[in-house]
Formats: C-alpha cells, sequence, structure tokens
C-alpha cells in the first residue's frame, strides 16, 4: 500500500463544535419531514413544486405532492396554483400507476374543492370528467377522495351541472350498489345535490329501486341521505310521480329513531304529497298521525317540513277533517321563534279552515 | 547467478578496429557447476574455436612478414588496453531491500509555549436548562398548538358552513314545497273555474237558444196566422179561382170577337185604300190633262178642283153609304163608334190629301 506523502489538515470549526446554528423563523424547522419535498420562499414555492411535479421520477413527484397537500389549504396559495397551472399536471398525475401519487393528487384535488376559488378553477380546467376516470380505482382512499370532491362540487349550481353535462349520474348510481359504506355516503350527497338540478337522468337509470333499498339500510346516515335524494326527485314534476311509489316506506321512516332521518323523511314526503295522487297514497298510509307528532316536538328538526306536509294533506277533504281536530297544535307552533315556522304554521291554519263555499 | 554480457571478438586489425559489440558465452566461476554444464561448455568451446577457424580461413591473410621481421599486433587506439582471452569478471549484485511500512509520522507537537491556564465550567454557570428550554418549548408547543388550532378552526368553518346550508336547504325546501302547493291549488282552482265557467256558458247558451226558439215559434205563428186567407187571397187575384163560364167567355169568345172586327175593319180600310188609289189616279190624270192645257184649264182647274173636291167628300159618301149597309148587319154600338172613329180617320186622310193637291198646285 503506497501512503500519500501529504495530509490534508483537518479544518477547524468556527465557534464552539456541537452546538446546532440558532435561527429562529417563523416557518416550520426544515427538514422537519423527510417525506416532504422543501419549500422554496415566497412565491417560488409553487412554480418549483410545478416543476417537480412533472418529474418522471415518481419519489420526486411524491414528496412535491405531500408538500403541495399542506401547502394548499390556504386559499391564496390556491389561486396561485390554479394561475399557474397546476391543475392540469394534476389532472394528468390523476393517472398515474402508482397509488401514492394518486392518493395525494386526489386529496390536494378535495382540499382545493373546498375553496370556492379552487372549484372555479377545477370546473374550468374541467376535472370532473378527468376523475371520473377513477371510478374503478382498486385503493379505497383515492375513490373516497374522488367522490368528496364530487360531492363539494355538486353543492353549487355551476358544479353540479358540470357533473350532469359528464353524464356521471347512471355511473353513480351503479356505484351505490357496490360501493363501500362511507363513500355511499359521499355519493348520495352528491346525488342529492345534482339531482335538485335535474333528475330525468335518474330517473332512466332506474333510481327508485336502488334509493327503496337504501331506506331500509342499516346505517342511519346512509338512510337519512338516501331520503334527502328522494327529496331532491320530489322537487321536480316526473319526480313526484316516481317518488309516489315509496310514500308507505317513508311514512314508515317517519318513526325512524334517529331525529336526522325523520327530517329527511319528512322532506321528501313534503315534496310528493304535492300531487294529488301523492296525497291520497300518504292519507292511505296514514301519515298524519307520526307528522303530528313531529310537530308536537319543539326540537324536531323536521318541524317545519311536517307542518308544510299536513298542509297539503289539508287541501284533500278526509285530511281537513282530520286535522280539524288539531289545529291547537298549529296555534302553538305560532309562537315558535322560527320566523319560517310561524307563517307556516298560518298557512296551515288557514288551509284547514278553508271551506269551499 | 549468470551473468550474460555480450561480446564479439572483432577482428583487430592493424589498419581497423570493427565494433565493440561483444558477444560470448563466458562461463562464471562458479562453484556448483554441474557436469552436465562442464560438458556444455566445453563444446561451446569447441564450436566457437571451430567458427573461428573457419572465419579465420576464410577471411583474407595479410601476407607474410618479410625477412627478419615480424607481424606484430598493435593497439593503433587511442588509449591503449590491455587484452586478454580472460576477461576481468568481477561479481557485481544489486538487491533492493525489502520494504519496510513506513513508520507513522509522530505528532507534531509543538513546543510549548506560553503559559498554562486552565478553567471549568461548573453545573449551573453557563445556563439553566430548565429555564433555558422554556422559550424553545414555547415556540414548539405553540406552534403546534396554532396549527392544530387552525386545523380544529377550519374543519369547524367548514363544519358550520354545512350547518348554515342544511339549514337554508331546508327552508329552501319548504318554500318550495309551499311553493309547489300553492301552484297545484291554483291550478285545482283554476280547472275548477274552468269548468264552472264552462258549464255555465254552455247554460247561458241553451238558455239563449231556449229563448230563440220560443221567439221564433212565436213569430212562425203569428207570421202564418194568415197565411192562408192571404194565400187564398192571392190566388184569387192571380186568377187561379175563376168562374168558367166567364173564363170561356174571355178566353175564346172574345178573341173570336176581336179577329172578327178585324177583319171587318180591314176589309174597310182596304176599301178605303182602293177608293184612295182610285182618286189619286184620277187627280193625277187629271193634272196630267189640266197641265197640257195651261191657260184654257185655269179657270176650270178651280172648278175642277172643287169638282174632285166635291166628288171626292160624295164619293166619299157614297162609300160611307155603300158602307152603311155593308155594317147594317152589325148590331152592336162599337162597330158603330168604330165606323164613327174610321170616318174621323177617313177625313183625316183626306186632309193630308188636300193638302198634297193644294200645294201641288201652288208649286
Amino acid at each position: 500500500k503506497s501512503r500519500l506523502l501529504w495530509q490534508p489538515e483537518r479544518e477547524s470549526f468556527p465557534g464552539k463544535p456541537g452546538m446546532a446554528s440558532t435561527r429562529i423563523s417563523a416557518q416550520l424547522p426544515p427538514d422537519i419531514d423527510p417525506t416532504k419535498a422543501p419549500i422554496a420562499f415566497g412565491r417560488r414555492a409553487l412554480p418549483k413544486l410545478n416543476e417537480e411535479i412533472q418529474s418522471p421520477e415518481p419519489l420526486t413527484q411524491q414528496h412535491a405532492l405531500m408538500a403541495l397537500c399542506d401547502l394548499v389549504h390556504d386559499p391564496e396559495k390556491v389561486y396561485q396554483a390554479i394561475q399557474i397551472g397546476f391543475v392540469e399536471n394534476l389532472k394528468t398525475l390523476l393517472l398515474h400507476h402508482d397509488s401514492t401519487v394518486r392518493q395525494k393528487t386526489t386529496e390536494i384535488l378535495c382540499i382545493m374543492a373546498m375553496h370556492n376559488v379552487g372549484r372555479q378553477g377545477l370546473i374550468q380546467k374541467g376535472v370532473i370528467s378527468a376523475l371520473a376516470e377513477l371510478f374503478d380505482d382498486p385503493v379505497d382512499i383515492c375513490r373516497k377522495n374522488m367522490h368528496q370532491v364530487f360531492e363539494m362540487m355538486a353543492k353549487f349550481p355551476e358544479g353540479a351541472a358540470d357533473i350532469l353535462h359528464a353524464g356521471l349520474i347512471p355511473l353513480l348510481m351503479f356505484k351505490l350498489k357496490s360501493e363501500l359504506d362511507e363513500i355511499q355516503e359521499l355519493i348520495l350527497d352528491t346525488l342529492s345535490n345534482c339531482l335538485r338540478v335535474e333528475a330525468s337522468e335518474a330517473l332512466s337509470s332506474g333510481a327508485i329501486t336502488i334509493l327503496k333499498q337504501k331506506l331500509t339500510h342499516s346505517s342511519v346516515t346512509i338512510r337519512s341521505k338516501a331520503a334527502r335524494v328522494l327529496l331532491a326527485i320530489g322537487t321536480h314534476p316526473e319526480g313526484k310521480v316516481v317518488v309516489g311509489e315509496v310514500i308507505p316506506v317513508l311514512v314508515s321512516l317517519l318513526e325512524d329513531t334517529d331525529p336526522e332521518v325523520q327530517a329527511s323523511a319528512t322532506g321528501a314526503l313534503m315534496f310528493a304529497t304535492v300531487k294529488p295522487q301523492g296525497r291520497f297514497s300518504a292519507l292511505g298510509a296514514e301519515a298524519i298521525p307520526p307528522l303530528l307528532k313531529l310537530v308536537a316536538g319543539e326540537t324536531s328538526k323536521a318541524r317545519l317540513s311536517a307542518i308544510k306536509t299536513l298542509t297539503m294533506l289539508a287541501e284533500l277533504p278526509e285530511g281537513r277533517r282530520k286535522l280539524l281536530d288539531h289545529t291547537d297544535m298549529f296555534q302553538q307552533c305560532l309562537n315558535d321563534p322560527c320566523e319560517a315556522v310561524k307563517r307556516a304554521a298560518e298557512i296551515a291554519i288557514c288551509v284547514i279552515k278553508w271551506k269551499p263555499y | 547467478m549468470f551473468i550474460y554480457q555480450q561480446r564479439e571478438i572483432s577482428n583487430i586489425s592493424k589498419y581497423k578496429l570493427y565494433g565493440n559489440v561483444f558477444f560470448t558465452f563466458i562461463p562464471v566461476q562458479s562453484t556448483q557447476l554441474d557436469l552436465f554444464e562442464i560438458q556444455r561448455q566445453r563444446e561451446a568451446r569447441r564450436r566457437a574455436l571451430a567458427r573461428k577457424r573457419a572465419k579465420e580461413q576464410m577471411q583474407l591473410r595479410t601476407p607474410e612478414p618479410v625477412e627478419g621481421r615480424e607481424h606484430v599486433h598493435v593497439q593503433t587506439e587511442l588509449y591503449l588496453e590491455e587484452i586478454s582471452d580472460r576477461i576481468i569478471e568481477v561479481d557485481m549484485e544489486c538487491q533492493t531491500d525489502a520494504f519496510l511500512d513506513r513508520p507513522p509520522t509522530p505528532f507534531f507537537i509543538p513546543a510549548k509555549t506560553g503559559r498554562d491556564v486552565a478553567t471549568q465550567i461548573e453545573e449551573g454557570e453557563l445556563f439553566d436548562f430548565d429555564v433555558e428550554v422554556e422559550p424553545i418549548l414555547e415556540v414548539l408547543v405553540g406552534k403546534t398548538m396554532e396549527q392544530a388550532l387552525l386545523e380544529v378552526m377550519e374543519e369547524e368553518e367548514l363544519a358550520q358552513l354545512w350547518a348554515h346550508q342544511r339549514a337554508y336547504a331546508e327552508l329552501r325546501n319548504a318554500e318550495l314545497a309551499e311553493v309547489q302547493r300553492l301552484e297545484e291549488q291554483d291550478r285545482r282552482y283554476r280547472e275548477e273555474k274552468e269548468r264552472r265557467k264552462l258549464q255555465h256558458m254552455q247554460m247561458l247558451q241553451k238558455q239563449k237558444e231556449t229563448t230563440e226558439k220560443i221567439a221564433a215559434w212565436a213569430f212562425a205563428k203569428r207570421y202564418l196566422t194568415d197565411l192562408i186567407p192571404s194565400v187564398f187571397n192571392n190566388l184569387r187575384e192571380s186568377g187561379f179561382f175563376y168562374d168558367p163560364i166567364e173564363r170561356d167567355i174571355e178566353t175564346e169568345f172574345l178573341p173570336w170577337l176581336m179577329t172578327e172586327v178585324e177583319e171587318t175593319l180591314e176589309k174597310k180600310v182596304l176599301g178605303r185604300m182602293m177608293l184612295d188609289s182610285l182618286i189619286r189616279t184620277v187627280v193625277e190624270k187629271r193634272l196630267d190633262a189640266f197641265s197640257q192645257e195651261p191657260l184654257s184649264g185655269q179657270t176650270e182647274a178651280p172648278t175642277e178642283e172643287p169638282g174632285p173636291i166635291d166628288a171626292a167628300p160624295q164619293e166619299a159618301d157614297e162609300t160611307e153609304a155603300a158602307d152603311l149597309p155593308v155594317t147594317a148587319s152589325e148590331e152592336s154600338d162599337q162597330p158603330v163608334a168604330e165606323e164613327q172613329l174610321s170616318r174621323r180617320i177617313s177625313f183625316q186622310l183626306e186632309e193630308p190629301d188636300r193638302a198634297e193637291t193644294e200645294d201641288l198646285e201652288t208649286e
């Protein structure tokens, strides 16, 4: 072995060895989370992450996505992200083969959809149709996030219209049968918001049978949400006819233990009894006693809907006859602090006391 | 060890020396020679000698020396060299030493200068850990709490938003239901109203029809009461009810009568015409006759004139008288009246004739 004759000297440390640098910053200390990419300073943060996302190496992409996930809670960052054009890259990443990447991407889209700016941006870039590819994703969390995005987008009109345009309703209906419970809740929420706008697609894909099944599901939230979907369908004239078939089940749900379920079922009944056929079938299913109970309960959420439903039923002569005995209950409602309940009670009393001559 | 030296014995001549390349096998004096080696060396020597001889024989020889002289080998080089068969040999060896590890360089310990001073940090002199760590901990905990609070606040905000939205949705649903109910009610009432209006319209229509029918019936009845008398009147007036005898007289008798009268009259007229023509011819003849005798005839002419003129009425009277018997058969007043009428007519006829003749005369 040969040895160098000259050996470099050891560097001497400034100050005392072994002490950490005393930098105090408003940001988190660097390198605190090894799974995240380091964020550049200020405005450079997002463009840098944008470039990193496009790199071919999956590890870099994952790190960038994790960092982005935290940044995107801030609405200004969301705005900036959309301006830079993050959304296209995220769209391409949705179809990545690596499940972590997909999961993080959907999570980011989910958080973006929570802000209004994000929602607008997502609609403009047509993310909904891109997300629809993930319906059959094997990873649960991806699907869950995806459905969460849909749910949030459906909450406002352009989003709901977008979902309807993308023709996702039959697909969502189909998925209702086979998905997990959590995801089913999200799907039902999405559906109830979308079907408020237009119900024809759902009706043509046999929604009522599926929803009827869900009305008797063991989970409380699923029951209430299914009733809400029926409510949404019932707001349309052609839907009322179809919901009329489910009225007996809804009446039975009025006596359910959970107030949410009661509220949703009452709402659905409210719309189903607008048409005369619905009224007759509701009367036939003995809907009046449980509704009266709901009105009597001071704190029930279903009060308003119950009063309204009873008003509908009072349009019929038999209903009027039966309700004439119970007008005192409506008189009580007149003292309710809620303005809408008062008005509804007045109208109900008017209708009950109406005579044809 | 063998050392090989290359040597070639050059042809040392008087004049020239060939190169100095040495090439021979020279046995090394070594104590451990083999017999075989010795033999080999001897053979090699013999061969060399043989080669040498062959070479010498082939080579040119210098002429023999002259008597009293002798060829002597002389070195003609610059430096004299002792030439011998035996070469001076010296054994030399060279050998590198076995490598030894380089010994580590000794630490450079500079010479000590200055003074030795010692210091020692006792416990608690530099800093108090518990006191110093507080701000760091505070920051850490604070940051963590802040982050946690932010997240919780975000979730809470979202939950509140959703609750708000749900309440709003409920209200909206209620309002929508109310609207639809009122729509439905309105629709029902409207339809009912339409039906009743229709009914009422139909009733009014029927009423109107009935009154019209009654009015029409009354009017018709009244109109038709004097239908029959008026009809009969009209018929009577238009001659549908007739007396057969009267009709018979009218239809048959009277026309026959008229035709007979006509015939009679025609005859009369014919007679008069004939008369007129006769008169005319006579007058013309007389005119001709009198024009031939103008002087003598002038006085006669006027007398002649009254003559024919008198004759004319006379003739007329004659004819009339002739007619009278013809018409005497007639008994009714009317033919008489008609005769008078015809007389008047003939007078009227004559008067123009008279006027004509007077005119002729004046011409």
